[in-house]
């Protein structure tokens, strides 16, 4: 027997979850923006987007050295032609792209210019921690630098995340800053950069 | 400077993991009543149910893409709970509707940090078809026909009404929902010889393609993201007890596999994504003598062995869950 009541109950809990949901920032995803909304920056400030300088930072690395951006910059003492910068939480989607830079990006790459590629690690919390899950997880000895970045240096820096990857070039200029996805946007760059 | 933008969108709730969907939750009844199906559907006859769990996620380590399974970060404690909401009535005698919404609690220590994050998860709309006339349990096999099943057909559509890594923000820990439109194709099984049952269910799902323009809160160039086709599906089989008052206690256990294809953006594949995961499952349900109350208690173990999953974490799951069916 068909329950007008009833019925219009159901409907009315489906339009408060519509009505609940389309709330604040949600109905970014019930009505998904497909508009470029990215600020225009200007060259030669400081922060975060592309196009932008990169401040300096220093931050411990797993094998208890001292990892500074200057260093790896066109005046530095180790000078490189980009320094890649990967977030990780040591997750599974992490670790999808940490093998797929590993197994993929860096053979492809290798003899090309200098290249630094950094694992930032924002959840360890120490340089003892952050090696054991770099032991964990088959990179130990690897062309990897993990940088213990327990105080957050980083992520507030470049308002990183999970599977955030972060070009930087020889003149400290960001190239790129956004998720990792497959890897095609960085090996991309990194065609373009590398001799 | 060219940007070539493929997405993974799976990827982002996957490690702080919301698993919507992706565990057995404890649902309210089976066609006969009393409690063992897959899924939020109505006893036969009856014309509506309330339902509401509890979800206890505790993550301990992941598999990797490659099958071996890892541990978490030293020192870390990862949780979430989620409370979710389901109200089925029916429609017409062989017709029903569900929706089950979910609010969501992530609770997860690192030794660097804490968070704390809250908010509605992904809500699901259901609509099944019973291909029977009459209730499908029988005491005793007399005749062929008395082994013919329950079945069900139905639609569910997922609403990303949760936050998603495509919202405004800070990262991953404030996510709550997968951010994308998911349409299921399901059928579900369901026999009981008392005291015995036995179920089936299958579900193939197809996501959306949506637009993206911001990730954790930062603009990107936009792009058109699409997850990967999902297939689960769950075997399960039990035991049901009655008391003298004829209130019944059902165990059931449960194999549950799980797989998510790689996900596409602007119609790339992206080759570091897809899923696979199995589980298994114990639950216990009591139901009241006229079956119109129904309290389950499910735990949920993703086995932490190489081969078993990809690309997914392993938890454990505690539900805790109790319904009432309106005649």
């Amino acid at each position: 027997m068909f329950c007008v009541s009833s019925w219009c109950k159901f409907l009315s809990l489906v339009l408060l979850v519509a009505v609940l949901a389309a709330c604040g920032d949600l109905t970014d995803d019930l009505l998904p923006d497909s508009d470029d909304k990215r600020a225009a920056v200007s060259a030669g400030t400081t922060g975060y987007m592309p196009g932008q300088l990169a401040a300096d930072f220093t931050v411990s690395t797993s094998n208890e050295t001292s990892f500074q951006l200057a260093d790896h910059l066109s005046a530095g003492s180790a000078p490189a032609d980009v320094v890649v910068l990967y977030f990780t939480m040591w997750c599974p989607i992490c670790l999808a792209h940490s093998d797929h830079l590993y197994n993929v990006v860096i053979p492809q790459f290798a003899g090309r210019g200098t290249v630094v590629y950094g694992l930032v690690d924002y959840v360890s919390g120490s340089v003892s921690a952050s090696r054991a899950s770099e032991l964990a997880n088959g990179y130990a000895g690897s062309e990897f630098v993990t940088l213990v970045d327990s105080e957050h240096v980083l992520m507030d820096q470049f308002n990183g995340a999970m599977g955030t990857v972060v070009v930087i070039d020889a003149d400290g200029t960001i190239l790129m800053n956004e998720g990792y996805r497959n890897g095609a946007a960085l090996i991309d760059i990194l065609e373009q950069q590398l001799p | 400077m060219k940007n070539i933008m493929i997405v993974n969108s799976l990827k982002a709730v996957l490690a702080m993991g919301t698993a919507f969907g992706f565990t057995s939750s404890a649902w309210a009844a089976s066609c006969c009543g009393g409690g063992s199906a897959s899924s939020l559907v109505l006893p036969k006859f009856s014309q509506a149910m309330v339902d509401v769990s509890v979800d206890f996620e505790n993550y301990d380590g992941f598999w990797k893409g490659d099958g071996s399974w890892s541990p978490d970060p030293t020192g870390s404690d990862l949780n979430q709970y989620r409370l979710n909401l389901g109200y089925a009535y029916r429609l017409a005698p062989r017709w029903q509707a569900s929706i089950s919404v979910p609010y969501v609690w992530n609770k997860n220590q690192y030794p660097s940090f804490s968070r704390n994050t809250n908010g509605l998860g992904d809500t699901k709309v259901s609509i099944w078809y019973e291909q029977f006339d009459k209730v499908a349990c029988v005491w005793k096999v007399k005749k062929w026909q008395d082994l013919i099943p329950a079945v069900y057909w139905g639609g569910t559509l997922t609403l990303p009404t949760g936050t998603s890594q495509y919202n405004d923000v800070a990262d991953n820990f404030d996510i709550t929902g997968l951010g994308m439109y998911r349409l299921d194709a399901n059928v579900l099984l369901d026999k009981t010889v008392y005291p015995w049952n036995m179920s089936f269910s299958a579900n193939y799902g197809k996501y959306l393609e949506r637009s993206v323009n911001r990730e954790y809160g930062t603009y990107v160039e936009p792009y058109d993201a699409q997850r990967g086709d999902r297939f689960n599906s769950s075997l399960s089989f039990g035991y049901t007890h009655f008391t003298e008052e004829m209130q019944s206690l059902t165990g059931t256990l449960a194999y549950a596999y799980l797989q998510e294809d790689e996900a596409r953006v602007d119609g790339a594949i992206d080759t570091t994504s897809g899923l696979r995961k199995r589980s298994a499952s114990a639950t216990l349900a009591w139901a009241s003598e006229d079956r119109n109350w129904v309290a389950k208690l499910t735990w949920n173990h993703a086995l932490d062995r190489e081969g078993w999953g990809e690309n997914f974490p392993t938890t454990d799951v505690i539900t805790v869950g109790v319904s009432h069916v309106l005649r």
